[in-house]
């Protein structure tokens, strides 16, 4: 690797590690709060050095890609590979760019052999991307998703000439792209089993093994069948004939057996995951009641190892309590004797999700978490969805826990201030509107506003990464899909009776208030049940990000003034003026910012005690 | 002689309060009831009718004339004959001006209503948004609202305009050569909105078609189908279902003469159908169907009649079978004059293959044959991931077929996202052509955006997929020749290029060469803003420039630029082309004064794409 991009890498860690923050407990709150400040002025200063490594390294190789020496090309490949393995994601966005630049160069050089790698690492790279979509529908990442998986498919499309290719590792690629063409999601699921099937059987086949003895076959075999084994909710699914069944029950059996077997070797226990599996085939297959498969979870979940932060225990610990509150969401009758072991599993979870290591980068946890935010059941003795993810944006993305605090607090304050000139302003909202008593309906207008300020960035939990760990500002791939947090967010909202009714202010507060501009194109201002409160919170969010986050959207710093100036400039285009005209109001404006300087110091005051707790 | 055979004759006078009295007996009377005249003249009506046969002829309003039958030799019987025939075509002449009557009456009713409903909306709109004047969006919705109420306005005036002109003979047709596939497009445009707006499924097929160049009133013709289809669009519910066929036929009296054609029009939908006797009236002027289910759907209840009148002129003729509740089928034939087809300007690919990727097969199959008429073979495969094995596979072994049509959604994919694919698989000449019922103006920029270069409309013409794929393959086998671009001639057009890179210079040339383009190069910032200094106002039309460059960087020249004191500073196109890939390097060249960005490595399909946004080109 070339020096600047060795610096890179070092700086990503160092990045992570700031990021995730120490434990409080040996600070008083002041002191954290300076460390905080510190740690942040560290971040801003290794961001801005990562971005001009790239700047002056990376873009200046692009630019003479056709004409760069082998030498450089292959240092290039070396950087990107050190951006994303197997288990941990240093800079998926970047290993994307350069995995297309790479692509291009070699579509451009007729080279078939970088052309299959490239197309290979590239999908893996998107692939990544895809993971962080779980629980948004196919419809809103079909594009993601068709990325994915059409350079699988087109690197696999060579499977045809593989006698005539003599590299190994190429073979190796074409081989492990067809296994992948079955990743992500599918309009149908009997397609991605009889995909996963056809691997199978290519890989089995004894023509392509004579031709290649060296590669790893059974290896592949046997991850082809935990791809399979993994895909067991499907089973239900209306278009799944009895050969995909049967195929994944065939697969689940080969993994659960095997896993066994390792396990007795090495004097374990059994793995939970497979067991699940073979738990879950036998459910499918009648010979489990429903009832009997919920009680076999329960007793792997009760039997996952909480003091440690392997794979497995993870597993055990989140994903799988995501797939039983799953059941439990599609037959609720089976919910009624279950909650008090319900509230307990999330107590477990959350107890999980905080003793896990600050400093350990590890995507797995937040795709199960990911999993368990989309499946999660409320009850009524339960922890609230809401505070559900408020716990995990502390824990993990603690950035994002303050800014939504701040968000909405000062949400809340305007709308004080508008509630006092105009009582009705926001009879929009049918059970504001139903509320007589003047005291009663402004605390119901200022909760209204203070949740949805609170909520609105729910939906940046699937994308944490791009948010807490990005080392660099995003390209602008990376910002389409943070667009996707505004859906997710509603999505995961609007799932739960607590949090129902902010769903509209996660969906809508990065529209525009004149609808020429903004995101997503599904939110509809004037068919908003609570459109004025949701103005409230994409302004004071505005305001917000242009103050505290700039960095993060590409804009540059502004003080606080310069955002009221920025946001009367937006007057009647991004913000409502009905809005805007009170920032013409100087007591008004006053009045904002030292309420966006007291929920700042409150929002760290309640992580710092947060963090001392857990 | 009088006989007990003849026929007799009373006149009774009908009074509402009082019993009717006999007011005229004639001997014939006398005789068939045995009675005198003085007798007959006091008898009660009412009994002789009970031992009579009897036949009632009302005269007026009070007066009946009573036949008592016997026979027919009765010197009155001609009289009689003659006023029973004027009395009944009176009678009929009365209902026919009662149901102008009421029709007229119901018409102007409706119509009253059909004005005040839009009225009231642009009324109702215009104080909505005149209270929430603040609110910008409220009042764009506002004043959208207004503009459909106006339009709709409109249409009502131009109807009962249309049917005044046609009633007075003052419309004549006119006999003019039109495109077939032209005016088929122009309805869909009209319509489809329509039919998207109630979520219904409208499929405008074109099947057997002989000749598409023709002779008539396309004006007209027009009028007449987007009436049809209007009104099967406005009488289906909600995602209800309407299938429009078009097709040819000559006729048997015209096997000779080939240049006669009949066109075929068929409309059927799964609407609320009609009555039998709503059926009959239905081209008469100012009917509409009425019930609880419609009353809400506007309309003048003249355009079915326009229809009928302008069809009668034409020499055409409809049909309409309905069921209520099921569904109407509306049936047009027109007799048409032909114009011998004319062949595409460039040649077609004959022989080569053609790789259609489409989940529809009826639309593949049509896609196939017109394909062999054509001499070419196509491939069909429905998926996504089908076409990218199939042609990475094609590429491989140098057997790429010419084009790819592709349909609008494949079943494991978007198209687009699968085209996109493909242009950077195929490189950036290869034809990539949708074929779909979708509007071109709606997709266009995502389309292009993802690769695709040529747009073929459903329903679909022979001829208009002649021509985009003569086009295009044309276009594509001249490239790989080196030769010029023809459709990419931007010879007028004039464009600095600043990059210091001599390769990616030599690269950019190459690229900008195929379009004709005349091109100038500066190799730094301050060489560039010389150049342009020194070149008459107005020489150059665009700037591609690079960023990072020695001595002066393509943010500072741009800027430079924008400040010269001359009239093309402010209005130069500059697009940066940078490998700086941040959004903030997007803002900073927007906020350096450029208009555009494109990445590095240069992507062939954006450098193009840039050149047809600044200059005017056909669109597909």
């Amino acid at each position: 690797m070339q020096p600047y991009q060795e610096e890179y890498i070092a700086n990503l860690k160092e990045i992570t590690a700031l990021a995730s923050r120490s434990q409080t407990t040996s600070y008083s709150l002041s002191e954290y709060q300076e460390k905080l400040q510190h740690d942040r002025s560290l971040l801003e200063e290794k961001i801005n050095r990562n971005i001009d490594l790239l700047r002056d390294g990376l873009f200046p190789l692009f630019d003479r890609l056709f004409e760069a020496p082998p030498e450089e090309l292959a240092e290039l490949e070396e950087f990107a590979n050190a951006l994303l393995n197997g288990k941990n994601e240093l800079d998926g966005g970047l290993f994307c760019q350069i995995y297309q630049a790479l692509l291009s160069h070699a579509r451009h050089t007729k080279n078939r052999n970088a052309i299959i790698r490239c197309l290979y690492w590239l999908g893996i790279g998107r692939h990544h991307m895809c993971t962080k979509m779980v629980g948004i529908d196919l419809a809103d990442i079909e594009h993601y998703m068709s990325q994915m998986r059409l350079c699988f498919t087109e690197a696999a499309a060579y499977l045809k000439y593989f006698d005539e290719i003599d590299d190994i590792d190429t073979k190796g690629y074409i081989l492990r792209s067809r296994a992948n063409t079955a990743l992500g999601q599918f309009k149908s699921a009997s397609a991605k089993i009889r995909l996963t099937r056809q691997t199978l059987q290519i890989l089995r086949d004894e023509g392509y093994r004579e031709n290649a003895p060296a590669l790893p076959w059974d290896r592949y075999v046997y991850m082809t069948h935990q791809q399979m084994a993994s895909s067991i909710s499907y089973c239900r699914d209306h278009d799944m004939t009895a050969q995909d069944v049967t195929s994944i029950m065939e697969s689940a059996h080969i993994v659960h057996q095997r896993q066994i077997e390792e396990a007795v070797g090495k004097q374990d226990a059994p793995p939970i995951r497979s067991a699940f599996s073979c738990a879950a085939i036998e459910y499918y297959c009648g010979m489990f009641t429903l009832e009997a498969l919920l009680g076999r979870m329960e007793e792997l979940m009760d039997h996952a190892d909480t003091s440690r932060f392997s794979q497995e225990n993870m597993y055990a610990v989140i994903s799988l309590p995501a797939f039983y509150c799953q059941y439990l969401r599609e037959y609720p009758e089976q919910l009624s004797g279950r909650e008090k072991y319900l509230e307990n599993l999330y107590r477990k979870v959350i107890s999980y999700v905080e003793a896990f290591p600050k400093d350990e980068a590890n995507e797995q946890i937040f795709f199960y978490l990911r999993q368990l935010s989309t499946t999660f059941i409320e009850t009524a003795h339960s922890i609230s969805y809401g505070d559900f993810q408020q716990i995990m944006l502390i824990h993990f993305a603690p950035d994002v826990y303050v800014h939504s605090q701040v968000v909405g607090k000062t949400a809340a304050v305007l709308c004080d201030v508008i509630v006092s000139e105009d009582s009705s302003f926001f009879d929009d909202i049918d059970q504001i509107q139903q509320i007589q008593q003047p005291a009663a309906k402004r605390q119901a207008v200022l909760d209204f506003a203070m949740n949805c300020g609170v909520f609105h960035d729910v939906g940046i939990i699937n994308f944490i990464s791009l948010f807490t760990r990005t080392a660099r500002q995003w390209f602008d791939e990376e910002y389409e899909i943070i667009h996707l947090h505004t859906i997710v967010g509603s999505k995961r909202l609007a799932t739960c009776a607590s949090t129902r009714d902010y769903a509209a202010a996660a969906l809508g507060h990065h529209s525009w208030y004149d609808g020429t501009h903004g995101y997503p194109d599904v939110y509809k201002r004037l068919e908003c049940p609570c459109r004025q409160v949701v103005d409230v919170v994409g302004l004071i969010d505005w305001i917000d990000n242009s103050i505290s986050r700039a960095w993060l959207y590409g804009h540059p710093q502004k003080s606080f003034d310069e955002a009221i100036e920025g946001a009367l400039l937006l007057e009647g285009k991004r913000f409502s003026p009905l809005l805007t005209a009170r920032l013409r109001d100087k007591a008004v404006v006053e009045k904002l910012r030292q309420t966006f300087v007291s929920a700042r110091r409150e929002a760290y005051r309640q992580l710092y005690e947060a963090r001392s707790y857990a | 002689m009088e006989t007990r055979n003849t026929n007799g004759y009373l006149i009774i006078e009908c009074h509402p309060d009082k019993q009717s009295h006999v007011l005229f007996a004639d001997s014939g009377a006398c005789a068939v009831t045995g009675s005198s005249l003085a007798r007959l003249l006091s008898a009660n009506p009412n009994q002789i009718a009970e031992n009579h046969k009897i036949e009632r002829i009302p005269l007026d309003s009070r007066h009946e004339l009573w036949i008592l039958k016997n026979c027919d030799d009765s010197p009155y019987q001609t009289v009689i004959e003659q006023l029973r025939q004027q009395n009944t075509e009176l009678a009929e002449a009365l209902s026919v001006c009662e149901e102008e009557n009421r029709a007229k009456s119901s018409f102007l009713s409706s119509m009253s209503h059909d004005i005040r409903t839009p009225m009231n909306a642009i009324m109702g709109m215009t104080s909505i948004g005149l209270s929430h004047i603040d609110e910008k969006p409220r009042v764009l919705d506002c004043l959208q609202k207004i503009q459909t109420a106006s339009t709709h306005l409109m249409s009502l005036v131009n109807d009962v305009l249309d049917m005044s002109r046609i009633a007075s003979g003052r419309m004549t047709l006119s006999e003019e050569p039109f495109s077939l596939a032209d005016m088929v497009h122009d309805i869909t445009i009209i319509v489809r909105p329509q039919a998207a707006q109630k979520h219904q499924s409208l499929q405008i097929e074109a099947e057997k078609i002989y000749v598409e160049r023709l002779i008539g009133d396309p004006l007209h013709l027009r009028q007449i189908f987007v009436n049809i289809i209007g009104n099967a669009v406005k009488y289906t519910q909600a995602e209800g279902s309407i299938r429009v066929t078009i097709t040819q036929r000559y006729d048997d009296q015209h096997t000779k003469e080939p240049e006669k054609i009949w066109l075929d029009f068929l409309c059927e939908d799964n609407g609320i159908g009609m009555s039998p006797a709503f059926l009959e009236q239905i081209f008469v002027p100012f009917e509409r169907v009425n019930n609880s289910t419609i009353n809400q759907i506007e309309g003048t209840g003249l355009g079915m009649s326009i229809v009928k009148s302008l069809l009668d002129r034409m020499g055409g003729s409809i049909t309409v079978e309905s069921e209520e509740g099921n569904g109407s089928r509306f049936h047009v034939s027109i007799p048409l004059t032909t114009v011998p087809n004319t062949a595409n300007e460039q040649p077609l690919p004959t022989g080569q293959t053609v790789l259609i990727a489409e989940t529809l097969d009826s639309r593949a199959q049509q896609l196939a044959e017109y394909l062999q008429d054509g001499g070419m073979t196509a491939v069909h495969l429905k998926n996504g991931t089908e076409v990218v094995t199939w042609l990475t596979e094609a590429q491989y072994e140098n057997r790429m077929p010419c084009a790819l049509l592709v349909g609008q959604e494949l079943s494991d994919m978007s198209a687009l996202n699968m085209a996109a694919h493909v242009r950077q698989l195929a490189g950036k000449d290869f034809p990539i052509i949708m074929v779909a019922d979708a509007d071109w103006v709606q997709i266009e920029y995502r389309a292009t955006r993802a690769g695709i270069n040529g747009f073929v409309p459903c329903p679909l013409f022979q001829s208009r997929l002649f021509a985009t794929l003569s086009e295009l393959t044309y276009k594509a086998q001249q490239n790989s020749g080196g030769a010029p671009d023809l459709e990419l001639d931007y010879s007028k057009y004039r464009l600095l290029l600043v990059e210091d890179n001599a390769l990616n210079r030599e690269i950019a040339l190459e690229l900008l060469s195929l379009t004709g383009v005349q091109v100038e190069t500066a190799e730094n910032g301050l060489r560039a803003v010389e150049a342009f200094e020194q070149a008459p106002e107005g020489y150059f039309d665009l700037i591609f420039m690079d960023i990072q460059m020695p001595v002066m960087n393509g943010y500072d020249a741009a800027r430079k630029i924008r400040q010269l004191p001359r009239k093309d500073a402010a209005s130069v196109w500059i697009v940066a082309m940078t490998a700086n890939a941040f959004v903030e390097d997007i803002r900073l060249s927007r906020e350096a004064g450029m208009n555009e960005h494109c990445s590095k490595p240069v992507n062939e399909d954006r450098l193009h794409e840039i050149l047809r946004k600044r200059f005017s080109r056909k669109e597909p």
